[in-house]
C-alpha cells in the first residue's frame, strides 16, 4: 500500500468511529451527550474528508464559470446526501429517519440533475419523496402511536455491522481509485486521436480497431437509438431521447416493469387484507359463506 | 462542446454512490426497527441508481437511465409489499422489532444471538435517567380480562 491510499483509509476509519459512536447502544443504554458530540464531530470530519480529499476535483484544460458552478453544486448535493444518510441510520425516532431519507432523495435528485437526467430527477422526487416516504410515514404513525420504542434505542451488534460496511466502503474506494483512465489496447489504425476523456471517446477509439472483440461489443451496445447524441453530434433532448431508447431498444423492459407493478399490486392487496379465520364454527363466517 | 463528465467526475459520482450504498447497508444490518431497515434498503438502491446515472452520462447513452427507471419500479413494488408485510407482522406482535421474528431461521442454525439478546433484555431497565429513558410505572389494581381472542394475536 502506498502513501496515496493511506489518507482515504484514515478518513474512512474516522467516519466509521464517528458513526459507531452515534449509533444506538447495543443494549439500549443511554449514551452521554459528550459521546454524541464526539461522534458527530468525527462523522462530520469523515464526510468532509471524503468529499474533499478522496474525490479529486476533475481537471479540464480550460475551466470556466460553468465548470466551477457545477462543481460547487456537486459538493453541496453530495455533502447533504451523505449527511442525511448518516442521520437516517442514527436517528432514534423512525419519523426523523423517514424525513432524513427524504433529504437523501432530494439531494440525489439534485445529483441526477447535474448528471443531465432531468426526467429521472423529477421521477425520483415524485415517486420516492412524494409516494414512498409518505407511505412510510403513514405506517410509522399507524404502528407507533405511543412514541419512541425500546428497540429504536438499541441496535443489533453495531460494532460488527460498522466494521463490515466500512470495510466494503474502503474496498470500493480502493477499487475506484485505480479506474483506468487510458484505453487498454491500441487500435490497429489510429488515424486521429480524439481527446480521451469520456466513455464515448473510448468507444470511438475501440471502433477504429477492425475485427477485435471489443469492437463487436461496442458496436452492439452503441446503437443509434440509445445514444445520447444524434449522428450529427447534437445533444438529444432529455425526455425525447430517453423515450426513444425506452420504446425501441427496451420495449420488453417496459412490459416487464408493468407486469411487475401489477404483480406487486395484487401481492400487497392479498398480504395486507385482514384474513378471516378458516374456522367453520364461526357464525358470521358460515353466514357469509351461505 | 466537450462533455463535462470526464472520468474524474465519474469517479466522484461512483464514490458518492458507494458511500450511500455502504451507509444503507449499515442501517439495514444494525437497526432493529423494520421500517428503518426498509428505508436503509431503499438507500442502497439510491446509491446504485446514482452510479448508473453517472455511467449513463459518461458513456453518452441512455441505457443507464433506463436501468434506473427499472430500479424505481422495483423500489415502488418493494415498498408496497414491504409495507403490507410490516402491517401484518405488526398486527401479529404489536411491535416493529425485528428480533421478535428470530425463530424464522433454520432449526439447526447455531443460536448465537440470544446470549446478547438475553443480556439486553436483562439490562434494558435503565437505572440512570438519561435523555433517552422514560419513567416506568408500577402496575396497580386488577388486570382486566383480555377482550381479544388469543388466536388472533391482535391487540386492537
Amino acid at each position: 500500500m502506498t502513501t496515496g491510499s493511506l489518507l482515504p483509509t484514515l478518513i474512512i476509519v474516522l467516519g466509521a468511529i464517528g458513526v459507531y459512536l452515534l449509533l444506538p447502544h447495543r443494549l439500549g443504554r443511554a449514551k452521554p451527550r459528550s459521546v454524541h458530540i464526539a461522534g458527530a464531530a468525527l462523522t462530520a470530519l469523515g464526510v468532509l474528508g471524503f468529499l474533499f480529499s478522496i474525490m479529486e476535483p476533475p481537471s479540464t484544460p480550460t475551466p470556466d464559470a460553468h465548470f466551477y458552478i457545477a462543481g460547487a453544486f456537486f459538493y453541496v448535493f453530495s455533502a447533504s446526501a451523505l449527511g442525511s444518510a448518516v442521520m437516517t441510520i442514527v436517528s432514534r425516532n423512525p419519523i426523523h429517519s423517514a424525513l432524513w431519507f427524504a433529504g437523501v432523495i432530494l439531494s440525489s435528485a439534485g445529483l441526477f440533475l447535474l448528471a443531465g437526467a432531468q426526467f429521472l430527477a423529477a421521477g425520483t422526487v415524485i415517486v420516492y419523496a412524494g409516494a414512498i416516504v409518505v407511505m412510510f410515514l403513514f405506517v410509522i404513525m399507524l404502528a407507533q402511536m405511543e412514541g419512541r420504542a425500546m428497540y429504536d434505542r438499541a441496535s443489533r451488534s453495531p460494532g460488527t455491522a460498522v466494521f463490515t460496511c466500512f470495510l466494503i466502503l474502503w474496498s470500493l474506494v480502493y477499487c475506484l481509485g485505480s479506474l483506468a483512465t487510458r484505453p487498454t489496447s491500441e487500435p490497429v489504425e489510429a488515424t486521429h486521436q480524439p481527446p480521451l476523456i469520456a466513455g464515448q471517446n473510448f468507444a470511438e477509439h475501440y471502433r477504429l480497431a477492425e475485427g477485435s472483440s471489443t469492437k463487436a461489443v461496442v458496436d452492439r451496445v452503441y446503437r443509434p437509438t440509445s445514444a445520447a447524441q444524434t449522428a450529427e453530434g447534437l445533444e438529444k433532448p432529455d425526455v425525447a431521447g430517453l423515450g426513444e431508447a425506452l420504446y425501441t431498444d427496451h420495449l420488453l423492459t417496459v412490459e416487464l416493469a408493468g407486469s411487475l407493478l401489477f404483480a406487486a399490486l395484487i401481492a400487497a392487496i392479498v398480504i395486507a387484507n385482514p384474513k378471516r379465520s378458516l374456522r367453520t364454527d364461526e357464525p358470521e363466517l358460515a353466514e357469509s359463506d351461505a | 462542446m466537450t462533455d463535462l463528465l470526464t472520468i474524474d467526475y465519474l469517479r466522484d459520482y461512483l464514490l458518492v454512490g458507494a458511500a450511500l450504498f455502504a451507509l444503507g447497508m449499515l442501517g439495514f444490518l444494525s437497526r432493529r426497527n423494520l421500517i428503518v431497515m426498509f428505508l436503509s434498503a431503499e438507500m442502497m438502491l439510491q446509491g446504485t441508481a446514482l452510479s448508473l446515472v453517472a455511467l449513463s452520462r459518461y458513456h453518452g447513452n441512455w441505457n443507464g437511465q433506463i436501468f434506473t427507471i427499472v430500479i424505481l419500479t422495483v423500489a415502488a413494488s418493494e415498498a408496497a409489499i414491504a409495507l403490507a408485510l410490516i402491517m401484518v407482522l405488526y398486527n401479529r406482535r404489536s411491535s416493529l422489532d425485528i428480533t421478535l421474528w428470530r425463530e424464522l431461521r433454520e432449526e439447526a442454525a447455531p443460536d448465537v444471538v440470544p446470549a446478547i439478546e438475553e443480556a439486553a433484555a436483562a439490562e434494558l431497565i435503565d437505572a440512570t435517567a438519561g435523555p433517552e429513558t422514560y419513567p416506568k410505572l408500577t402496575p396497580a389494581g386488577l388486570e382486566p380480562e383480555h377482550p381479544i381472542q388469543p388466536w388472533t394475536e391482535r391487540r386492537r
